[in-house]
C-alpha cells in the first residue's frame, strides 16, 4: 500500500466507527483524536481494525506512531507494502 | 469444545463485553443460567402479560450529537445504530423529603439548578461550586474510598440538601450504607441529573432481543439455562468451566459478570460461603396496576418520585423486614411518546432486609402472606404522595430480595452486589477477569460500558 493508500484505509476505518466523522478540514499533522472528538475507547477500534483486515499486531506501546494521518502512514508503510 | 472467549452470565454486561469480543473475533459463547437473559434487567409473563423486572428507567440520556456521551460511546463500541432503538425520555421525576420540600428535575438540567436555587437560597453559588468540582474531577481515577456525603455537606453546608441529592442516586446504585463513595456520585450525578433518564419504546426483551441477534451477526452464541458447575483453573489460569450437565467447556479467556463471590465460589468449591447478604442492600419491589379509566387523577407527566418521610435519610439495611420510610414509586408509562394503555402500571421499591426474608421462606405461608402485607403497606405509602390507586388494583406482584436472589443468583439479593468493587476486573487471574455489578459501573448503560471497558481493557489487546 502506499501512503495515500494508507491514509485512506484510515479514514475509512475512522467513518466505519462514526458515520458521521467529518474529514473536510482535517489537518494531516494534527492528532485525530482531537480533530474528530475520538476518545480512547473509538481509537482501539482503529488499532483493532487494522487487526482485523490486515492480521496487524501493533504493540501498546506503539500505539502514539498512530496519532496524526501523516504518522499512520509513516509508522503502517513498512508494515503494509505487501497488503 | 474450546472457544477463545467466554462469558458467564447473560445479563447486559456480559451481552455488551460478548458483543465487543464478536466484533474482531466472533468464536464467543455466552452461558446464562436462567431460562431468560438479561440478568437483573429481564421480564417474566403472567396472564398474558410480559412484565419487565428491573427496569424503571435508564440513567444517562444523550442527545444524538453528544458523541463522548457514555449512550453514544456504548453504541459506537457494539456498533449498534440509535436508530435501531426509539429512546422515549422522562418527563419529570421529583425527591421528595415529606414534611420537608421536594426538588424536581429532568432531562434538562436548568430545572434541577432552578429548584435548588429556588427551595435553597440560602446555598447561593455552592451548587456552582460542586459542578465546577464535578467537571474538572475524572472518577475513573483510582483513589481511595472518599465519603460523598461528608463532600457534599462540606461543599453545599446543608444537610438536608445533601441527603436530598443523595437520594436518587443512591436507590439507583449505591451498594454501601448510608453513604457512596465520591466517584461513585460523581457518576451517578452526571447519569441521573445531567443527562438524565429515558426508556426504550418497546419493552426490555426488544432490547435484549436486539442485543442477541447482532450478537449472532457477528458470529457469537449464546446458551440459557446454563449453569456453571465451577471453573477450572490451574496455577493462576482459568482453564475452563464445568456446567451442572457435566459438559466441559475450554476457553482462553473468561469473563464473569455474576458477582465477586459468586465467581469465587465457582473457583472454589470447598472454600466457605461468603457471607451471605453481610453488607449487601436488598430491595423489594411491587408492581401494581389499575385501570386507566380509575387512575386519571394519578400524575401524567411523572416519570419517578423518590420520597423519604422526614429530614432523616437512611438508606441501610433495615432492622425490620422492609423499610417504608422511604423509597422509589415508578410510573413505567410516564415517558415522552408513549401511548396510554388500558392499565396504568405503578412501581414501588423499598429497601429490604434479605437475611429475615429468608428465615420467613421458612414457612411457606409466613413468607406469602408478609409479601401481601408488604404490598398493602407499600401502597398505602405510595397513596400518601401520588393519591389514592389501592381500591382499583387489578393486578399486583412483589418481589423479595430472596425472589431476586433465585433468578439471578445474586448473593443476598443484592441487586448493586458487593459493596467493595472491583474497578480494575482482576481477580488474581491472568485470563480471568470481571465485569458488571461488582466492577462498579451501575445501571443498564453502566453496565454494559462494564462490559465493554473490561474487554477493553484486558481482552481485546491480547487476542
Amino acid at each position: 500500500m502506499t501512503s495515500e493508500e494508507i491514509k485512506d484505509l484510515i479514514l475509512e476505518i475512522i467513518e466505519d466507527i462514526d458515520d458521521e466523522a467529518d474529514f473536510t478540514s482535517l489537518d494531516a499533522d494534527q492528532p485525530l483524536r482531537d480533530q474528530l472528538d475520538l476518545d480512547s475507547m473509538d481509537f482501539l477500534d482503529i488499532v483493532m481494525e487494522l487487526r482485523k483486515r490486515h492480521k496487524l499486531q501493533i504493540p501498546e506501546e506503539d500505539y502514539p506512531h498512530l496519532a496524526t494521518l501523516n504518522s499512520c502512514a509513516t509508522y503502517l508503510e513498512p508494515l503494509l507494502k505487501d497488503a | 469444545m474450546k472457544v477463545p472467549f467466554l462469558v458467564i452470565g447473560g445479563g447486559l454486561s456480559g451481552l455488551a463485553a460478548a458483543i465487543r469480543v464478536a466484533r474482531f473475533n466472533p468464536s464467543v459463547l455466552l452461558l446464562e443460567k436462567h431460562s431468560r437473559l438479561g440478568g437483573l434487567n429481564s421480564y417474566f409473563y403472567r396472564n398474558k402479560t410480559l412484565y419487565e423486572t428491573g427496569l424503571h428507567a435508564i440513567t444517562n440520556y444523550a442527545g444524538p450529537r453528544d458523541k463522548k456521551a457514555p449512550l453514544n460511546r456504548l453504541l459506537r463500541q457494539l456498533k449498534l445504530q440509535r436508530n435501531d432503538f426509539t429512546f422515549c425520555e422522562q418527563y419529570h421525576s421529583e425527591v421528595v423529603f415529606m414534611g420537608c420540600t421536594s426538588l424536581r428535575f429532568s432531562n434538562d438540567f436548568n430545572l434541577f439548578q432552578s429548584e435548588i436555587s429556588g427551595k435553597f437560597p440560602q446555598t447561593g453559588d455552592k451548587l456552582q461550586k460542586l459542578l465546577v468540582f464535578l467537571g474538572n474531577y475524572d472518577p475513573f481515577v483510582p483513589m481511595p474510598f472518599t465519603s460523598a456525603k461528608k463532600f457534599l455537606l462540606q461543599i453545599l453546608g446543608d444537610k438536608l440538601l445533601a441527603d436530598m441529592i443523595l437520594c436518587p442516586l443512591m436507590y439507583y446504585g449505591s451498594s454501601q450504607e448510608n453513604d457512596m463513595d465520591l466517584s461513585q456520585f460523581a457518576i451517578m450525578f452526571r447519569a441521573i441529573y445531567q443527562e438524565g433518564m429515558f426508556r426504550p419504546l418497546g419493552t426490555i426483551k426488544d432490547v435484549l432481543d436486539l442485543l442477541v441477534a447482532h450478537l449472532q451477526t457477528l458470529g457469537g452464541e449464546t446458551r440459557t439455562s446454563c449453569g456453571v458447575e465451577k471453573i477450572v483453573h490451574h496455577q493462576g489460569t482459568a482453564i475452563g468451566v464445568q456446567l451442572s450437565s457435566g459438559e466441559e467447556i475450554e476457553c482462553d479467556y473468561l469473563l464473569s459478570t455474576i458477582g465477586r463471590d459468586e465467581t469465587m465460589r465457582l473457583l472454589d468449591k470447598t472454600a466457605a460461603t461468603p457471607m451471605t447478604g453481610y453488607g449487601r442492600l436488598g430491595f423489594v419491589e411491587t408492581i401494581y396496576q389499575v385501570p386507566e379509566i380509575e387512575a386519571t387523577h394519578l400524575a401524567c407527566d411523572k416519570t419517578i418520585i423518590f420520597y423519604n418521610d422526614g429530614e432523616r435519610f437512611l438508606y441501610k439495611n433495615p432492622e425490620g423486614l422492609v423499610d417504608f420510610a422511604s423509597g422509589v414509586i415508578c410510573f413505567p408509562g410516564n415517558f415522552q411518546g408513549l401511548e396510554r394503555k388500558d392499565l396504568r402500571e405503578i412501581r414501588s421499591t423499598h429497601l429490604a432486609n434479605y437475611a429475615l426474608w429468608k428465615a420467613l421462606s421458612a414457612n411457606a405461608e409466613q413468607y406469602t402472606a408478609e409479601k401481601e402485607r408488604t404490598s398493602r403497606r407499600s401502597g398505602r405509602c405510595l397513596e400518601n404522595i401520588i393519591g389514592d390507586f389501592t381500591t382499583n388494583i387489578v393486578y399486583k406482584n412483589s418481589f423479595t430480595p430472596l425472589t431476586i436472589e433465585r433468578y439471578t443468583s445474586k448473593i443476598g439479593g443484592a441487586i448493586y452486589g458487593n459493596p467493595t468493587k472491583t474497578k480494575d476486573g482482576t481477580i488474581g487471574f491472568n485470563n480471568l477477569f470481571l465485569a458488571g455489578t461488582d466492577q462498579g459501573f451501575l445501571g443498564i448503560i453502566g453496565s454494559m460500558l462494564s462490559g465493554v471497558s473490561i474487554v477493553n481493557q484486558h481482552i481485546l489487546p491480547r487476542l
